[in-house]
């Protein structure tokens, strides 16, 4: 990081009324500024900064591509980053905690000074970026982008129906039964096949959600009425809104223990 | 003259009284020998002829009356006990029934929200545009208080939600969105005139557009289209929303919205309504509403008080 006679700034935001709005409002509360370049996604202001190199960067936090958080994290130890943002909540107490810039939309003018005084401030010391940025922007991105781990689980399932694909969302499902080389997907109204074997379901799904009860069969816990056995003493589960008898077979049958 | 009169409605009144009484306490009695288990039953007049026995000395004479209360319960018992469970089922539902409607209630509460990173953006746009291109600050701000009014719960008692209202919701949405979004928005609503009275629930239509919007053309940074279109088919009404977005990620958190109005045309029309989520063969993706069709009564026009 350079110290140059006159301080460069690169923007980005997907809709341009708000990139107007801020290079209109940094003109009259910094006038040395100098733009150097407008971005519409993270990708383009990760590159548009790679290649002009300005002291500060300006990142809307949702911008298609790559958020805001992905490009700072692109950036780390490049450049300063002022986060802006018209309503995160999250992110708003986590930038305040971890003493990181930010703007809300529309930008006040007194506090957009204020933020322009302290960046002057920074690039005058040739100060680095607070020490704990990246946890900081780790810990975001999670809360950002949803639940942390539920996310990598199968939570719709691709059914082709006529010429389009079906997505039926696993909410929906009552139980998979594999038949021949298909896999059938039972819902309270209708059935589907898939062609997705039963074992990769089974990895792909979560746990929680799915119990296997027979090599080819997966039901889904909460849509569960009741467990029964028959007079073999077979374990045989029936679905809510479903009368399909569904065996257990011997290998699960602790799943259904009594308490 | 008065007095003995009222002598005697007083007695007659006693009597019937004590009449009623003795009726609704064999009611009572037969109730509890309709419903008592066949073992307590027993047991019980086991007890009343071992006391008659050690009272009176003389309990043969209670026989024929047990025969005959055996008679009643075997013969009357059963259609008493049905009515019984018939009552106490019909109870049920009736609970059951507000339950639903409660559960609808705060369901639509929940979906009603509006989103605030929608407001506080569409409110920063306009404080740009004044600046800049007034009229269509304007504009702007009257798209976002058609949104909002009809974005309000409708409180008001009697008048249902309907397709009209609907799309005007979602309609002024899009118009902001597209001042937003410029070139990468381009939405398109083809609802005929002839639905719009059609009963639909509210901010289910809102939902799949915002979900269009916010997973599918938001992310993609070219944009695309996004359109709204209502039909009838197989006497279904049937609202879509196709936008050529991003796509559905199969393993995406989320879906909220979606299992939000899953339920709620569960709890509304049980098993004749339905959501149905669609890749079409050219990307994106289209999610579809059937409910029944029904025309929502005309509302009576309010009327309007001379010199206002």
């Amino acid at each position: 990081m350079s110290h140059k006679a006159a301080p460069t700034a690169v923007i980005a935001d997907d809709e341009r009324l708000m990139r107007e709005q801020i290079v209109s409002r940094l003109k009259e509360a910094w006038p040395e500024l100098v733009i150097v370049g407008e971005a519409t996604n993270g990708l383009e202001a990760v590159a548009m900064a790679r290649a002009q190199e300005p002291d500060i960067v300006f990142l809307d936090i949702r911008m298609p591509e790559l958020d805001g958080i992905g490009a700072a994290r692109a950036l780390l130890g490049q450049c300063h980053v002022v986060f802006v943002t018209a309503y995160d909540q999250y992110a708003i107490t986590a930038f305040e905690q971890g003493a990181v810039d930010y703007l809300l939309k529309p930008a006040d003018p007194e506090r957009l000074k204020l933020t322009c005084q302290r960046l002057q401030e920074r690039l005058a010391k040739n100060e680095e970026e607070p020490n704990d940025m990246d946890v900081l922007l780790d810990q975001l991105s999670r809360r950002l982008g949803g639940e942390g781990k539920s996310r990598d689980y199968l939570r719709w399932i691709q059914a082709s129906v006529g010429s389009s694909i079906r997505m039926i969302s696993t909410r929906e499902i009552l139980f998979f039964r594999a038949e021949d080389k298909y896999t059938r997907v039972q819902t309270e109204g209708f059935e589907a096949l898939i062609r997705k074997p039963i074992k990769e379901l089974a990895d792909e799904l979560d746990p929680d959600e799915f119990w296997q009860i027979h090599r080819a069969i997966l039901v889904r816990v909460d849509a569960i009425d009741q467990v029964s056995r028959d007079f073999r003493g077979q374990q045989i589960v029936q679905m809510k809104g479903n009368n399909e008898k569904l065996e257990v077979s011997r290998s699960f049958n602790n799943l259904f223990k009594q308490m | 003259m008065n007095l003995p009169n009222e002598n005697t409605t007083t007695m007659k009144d006693s009597m019937r009284e004590i009449w009623q009484l003795t009726v609704k306490l064999w009611w009572q009695f037969f109730d509890w020998l309709a419903v008592v288990p066949k073992k307590t039953l027993a047991l019980s007049m086991l007890m009343v002829l071992i006391i008659c026995n050690m009272l009176f000395n003389d309990a043969e004479a209670l026989i024929p009356i047990f025969a005959i209360l055996i008679l009643i319960r075997v013969l009357a018992g059963g259609k008493r006990r049905a009515e019984l469970t018939a009552d106490a089922a019909n109870k049920r539902a009736d609970t059951e029934q507000l339950e639903r409607n409660l559960l609808e209630a705060r369901m639509e509460a929940l979906q009603a929200q509006i989103e605030p990173h929608f407001l506080f953006n569409t409110l920063a746009s306009i404080d740009q545009l004044i600046q800049t291109d007034p009229p269509r600050a304007s504009r702007m701000q009257q798209s976002l208080i058609r949104y909002l009014r009809y974005a309000m719960p409708q409180m008001r008692e009697g008048s249902r939600p309907n397709l009209g209202q609907q799309t005007a919701l979602s309609s002024a949405f899009l118009e902001i969105m597209a001042i937003r979004m410029e070139g990468r928005l381009q939405p398109e609503v083809l609802v005929p005139d002839g639905l719009k009275s059609a009963v639909f629930p509210s901010m289910m239509l809102q939902t799949l557009v915002e979900n269009a919007i916010k997973h599918g053309l938001e992310p993609k940074a070219e944009g695309g289209r996004l359109e709204i279109k209502a039909e009838i088919r197989d006497g279904l009404l049937e609202v879509s929303v196709t936008d050529s977005g991003l796509g559905f990620a199969p393993k995406g958190a989320g879906g909220v919205g979606l299992a939000n109005i899953r339920e709620r045309l569960k709890v509304l029309y049980g098993n004749k309504a339905e959501l149905v989520i669609l890749v079409p063969l050219d990307g994106g993706t289209r999610a579809t509403i059937r409910v029944p069709y029904e025309v929502a009564p005309q509302q009576v026009a309010p009327v309007r008080s001379e010199g206002s």
